[in-house]
């Protein structure tokens, strides 16, 4: 791989921690709307929501990845992504989307986690970004295609 | 010439001839003298030889043109259709299935040359035509004569005509019904130079004053002038021959015309009498293709009746553009819901002309709706039309004797049911022939028919459109199943005490559970039955099997009209709205708490003398937990088959028309959530199945 193989990410902040999301995922980014809660649903799945005439399932990524779940703010969005062109979209709630950055290769390191590890579920990688060290979401992984 | 671009409707048209044949060579079968049969098997065989040819597609035609040429000798009556000539001719339409399916994936017909098949056809047709040889010179001397035969001479040529044994026959009822049978030979002038014209000219006349049937040369070789200046006909007519003979000289350049009565020798009656009445005992063997006539027969043979089906005038189009069609009138009908609902709240003032507008609009949305369902539905016949061809093959391979029965062919279905409805279709019949029906000796002993009936039946119930695969065989043992299940260890000895009959049914529909005692090619290597419901409630339709021991089974299948829009009640439980499927609801009835009694621990209700299960959705659906009880309860009563159920609700919003939306693959839902639809206002409902809660 080449060093200036740059890759973009949205830089969004969980509990005020950063995570990235590489941004070839990402089809849109929209404001909170109402959730049509859905019986019976794994518990992280917050319902379905209509995007532009589509219905979308949504998941708080909160609750995805084992942290509390707190009241939406004004602030919180939902990120619609698609795992591969195929794919049905599927969206995340998050408490802020921040920025979008770009990282070298050589500056995310990847990280391999124990097996039983949490963590190993969601995160495939630690970018350094300025004063920050972010977690590299993965999301096939979050929206649970490879299990 | 390239011709790949015309490859689409060759494949197309084949397809549709080749089906033609397969039905007309089972009524054949049949009725071996149905001429309107012959003529539209020759026609089907003569348009694909033609095709084949014209594509480059040399064996196809070959083989289509010995098979044509079998057909031909059928049509002039030179040879008689039997079961082994009907069986090589299937096999011949199967071989060009093979071609048209080689022709599908690559096309090229493929190499295989089917020699075989050729030289059976051809040795049918040279013993067929050497057998019907010999009768015709025995029938030269014992030709029909004649009451008036002295007064004839040179001239009534049409007395020396050998009469066929269908045509006796025709004439023999003809005067029963007191009509004339009058032969007559027509002289044309030398000089005639349409001499075709003219003889259609003459036949069309006398076709107005009876019906022609006879005709010597035949009717063909008379239009294409394959005759020198006389012909003769037999027509069956009210007139006498001197009226016939008048009318037949108005048409111009008619020399001369002879016509006297014509009628059957005691004799011919006689033994034609006693062929009719053994043919009508054995019934069973008329199948065979013997030389008989059906009685049916008398009324038919007008040698130029050929009538031409009615051509649909129709477009091919994709079933894709129909999807995206269909999907942007789904749009349409939520951006309509929209308004609707815009229009009804009640803070934004609007003059009537706008509601008038809106309910325009919604009328033409339902009409755009209906008209584009309608053109992606497509007559269930499509299916079903392959399978009195597959009972056939069937009951040779088996070897008991069966028939199937169809009804209700042009029922229509969304196409994407079509496409996926026929397989367990022709699970369901195999297994009607392999196990439903008992062996012909079984049935003799047992008092039935020793021809076993298999029965489709297909209509339209409500929104539904249900099909019955039915016999009249032995029927399910329950109590084999039941022995079966305890013998696999899929049940305990326990829990079989506890099952009903129907549960134990039910079981056929668990993966691998086959009942037959033997494996056979045809069925009972356990796929079947669980196969075909799993399709069939993919399809969002549903199964119920009726059976009475040693009367027959009956499979009941229900499948939905559309997919993909639905009339559906709004309900609103705990706090939310759901949409449950206008189809399946019988009534909304208000039921007191104080009338719900429990039953082993199950809350039921005394419906107009019918016990119904009652359904707490809000329970089922982790809803909010009500503060208090109200002293009515809403109660939608669903109806599954023959079973009630009644499902408790907390308010009723209405009926409106909803789009079907999948939730996709992700998450994970309760079995009685079907899907959700976008409501007027942008909100997403949940579309409840009740009928998986029944």
């Amino acid at each position: 791989m080449a060093a200036d193989d740059l890759k973009q990410f949205i830089i969004i902040n969980l509990d005020k921690d950063p995570y990235g999301v590489e941004i070839k995922y990402i089809e849109s980014i929209i404001v909170m709307q109402s959730i049509t809660r859905i019986p019976k649903a794994q518990s992280y799945f917050k319902g379905v929501i209509n995007l532009r005439g589509d219905v979308v399932p949504v998941m708080s990524l909160r609750k995805r990845i084992g942290l509390d779940e707190v009241e939406d703010t004004p602030t919180s969005r939902i990120i619609i992504l698609k795992p591969d062109n195929q794919g049905a979209p599927v969206g995340i709630i998050v408490d802020e989307v921040r920025e979008v950055i770009s990282l070298e290769n050589s500056q995310i390191e990847k990280i391999v986690y124990d097996e039983k590890a949490d963590k190993a579920n969601y995160c495939n990688g630690i970018g350094k970004y300025e004063n920050e060290l972010i977690s590299i979401l993965n999301i096939p992984s979050i929206i649970g295609q490879e299990k | 010439m390239d011709v790949s671009q015309y490859l689409e409707i060759f494949i197309e048209e084949t397809k549709e001839h080749l089906q033609s044949l397969n039905e007309h060579l089972l009524i054949l079968e049949k009725e071996p003298d149905n001429e309107n049969t012959i003529n539209e098997i020759f026609r089907a065989a003569h348009s694909l030889k033609g095709m084949a040819g014209t594509m480059g597609f040399k064996r196809m035609q070959r083989l289509t043109h010995d098979m044509e040429n079998v057909f031909s000798e059928i049509r002039t009556g030179k040879m008689k259709v039997s079961s082994e000539l009907v069986d090589v001719l299937f096999r011949g339409l199967d071989a060009l299935e093979a071609y048209l399916a080689n022709i599908l994936e690559n096309a090229e017909e493929g190499s295989e040359d089917n020699e075989d098949i050729i030289t059976d056809l051809n040795n049918i047709l040279n013993a067929g035509l050497g057998i019907a040889a010999e009768p015709k010179g025995e029938n030269a001397t014992s030709t029909t004569s004649n009451s008036t035969s002295s007064a004839g001479g040179e001239k009534y040529k049409f007395k020396n005509i050998k009469i066929e044994d269908h045509e006796k026959k025709a004439i023999l009822k003809a005067s029963e019904m007191g009509l004339n049978v009058v032969g007559l030979t027509i002289y044309i002038h030398e000089y005639c130079v349409l001499k075709g014209a003219r003889a259609f000219m003459v036949n069309r006349t006398l076709e107005e004053h009876g019906e022609i049937i006879k005709l010597d040369p035949p009717a063909q070789d008379l239009e294409d002038e394959k005759y020198d200046y006389d012909y003769s006909a037999f027509v069956i007519t009210k007139e006498t021959p001197e009226t016939l003979a008048k009318l037949a000289m108005s048409v111009s350049e008619v020399k001369e015309v002879v016509a006297d009565y014509v009628s059957l020798t005691e004799a011919e009656k006689t033994t034609l009498n006693e062929t009719i009445k053994a043919q009508s005992i054995a019934k069973v063997e008329a199948n065979k293709g013997t030389d008989g006539t059906s009685l049916k027969a008398g009324k038919a043979p007008a040698p130029k009746a050929a009538s031409k089906p009615v051509v649909n005038r129709s477009v091919r189009v994709d079933i894709d553009k129909l999807d995206v069609l269909m999907n942007l009138v789904s749009e349409l009908i939520i951006a309509k819901n929209g308004l609707v609902s815009i229009s009804s709240t009640s803070d934004i003032v609007l003059d009537s002309a706008f509601h008038e507008q809106i309910e325009y609009l919604e009328r033409i949305t339902t009409n755009l709706h209906e008209s584009v369902m309608k053109t992606r539905m497509v007559p269930i016949e499509s299916v079903v039309n392959r399978f009195p061809r597959m009972i056939r093959d069937l009951s040779k391979k088996l070897n008991k004797d069966m028939e199937l029965f169809m009804t209700g062919e042009d029922t229509e279905l969304d196409r994407t049911v079509i496409d996926e409805i026929g397989d367990p279709l022709m699970h369901l019949l195999r297994n009607a022939a392999d196990h439903g029906l008992e062996s012909n000796e079984e049935r003799e002993k047992l008092g039935k028919n020793p021809v076993g009936s298999i029965f489709l039946d297909a209509y339209q119930d409500g929104n539904n459109v249900v099909i019955e695969v039915r016999d009249d065989g032995s029927g399910i043992d329950v109590n084999k199943i039941r022995n079966k299940a305890i013998g696999k260890g899929a049940i305990t000895e326990e829990q079989a005490e506890s099952m009903s009959d129907k549960d134990i049914i039910d079981l056929l529909f668990q993966p691998s559970f086959s009942t037959s005692d033997q494996v056979t090619d045809v069925s009972g290597r356990g796929v079947g039955l669980d196969v075909v419901k799993t399709k069939i409630e993919s399809l969002g339709g549903e199964i119920e099997t009726k059976t009475k021991l040693g009367e027959g089974t009956n499979f009941i299948i229900r499948l939905p009209l559309t997919l993909a829009i639905i009339q559906a009640l709004m309900v609103i439980i705990g706090k939310e709205k759901y949409a449950l499927p206008l189809g399946s609801i019988q009534t909304v009835e208000n039921i007191k708490c104080t009338e719900i009694k429990k039953i082993q621990g199950r809350e039921v209700i005394n419906l107009r003398g019918s016990v119904v299960p009652i359904i707490r959705l809000d329970k089922i659906l982790d809803c909010e937990e009500k503060e208090e009880e109200p002293e009515e309860l809403l109660v939608a009563i669903v109806k599954k088959g023959e079973r009630l159920a009644g499902m408790v609700v907390d308010e009723l919003i209405g009926q409106q028309e909803i789009v079907i939306k999948s939730i996709g693959k992700y998450i994970k839902c309760h079995k009685s959530i079907s899907g959700a639809t976008i409501l007027g206002n942008g909100e997403v409902a949940l579309i409840l199945d009740v009928n998986t809660l029944v």
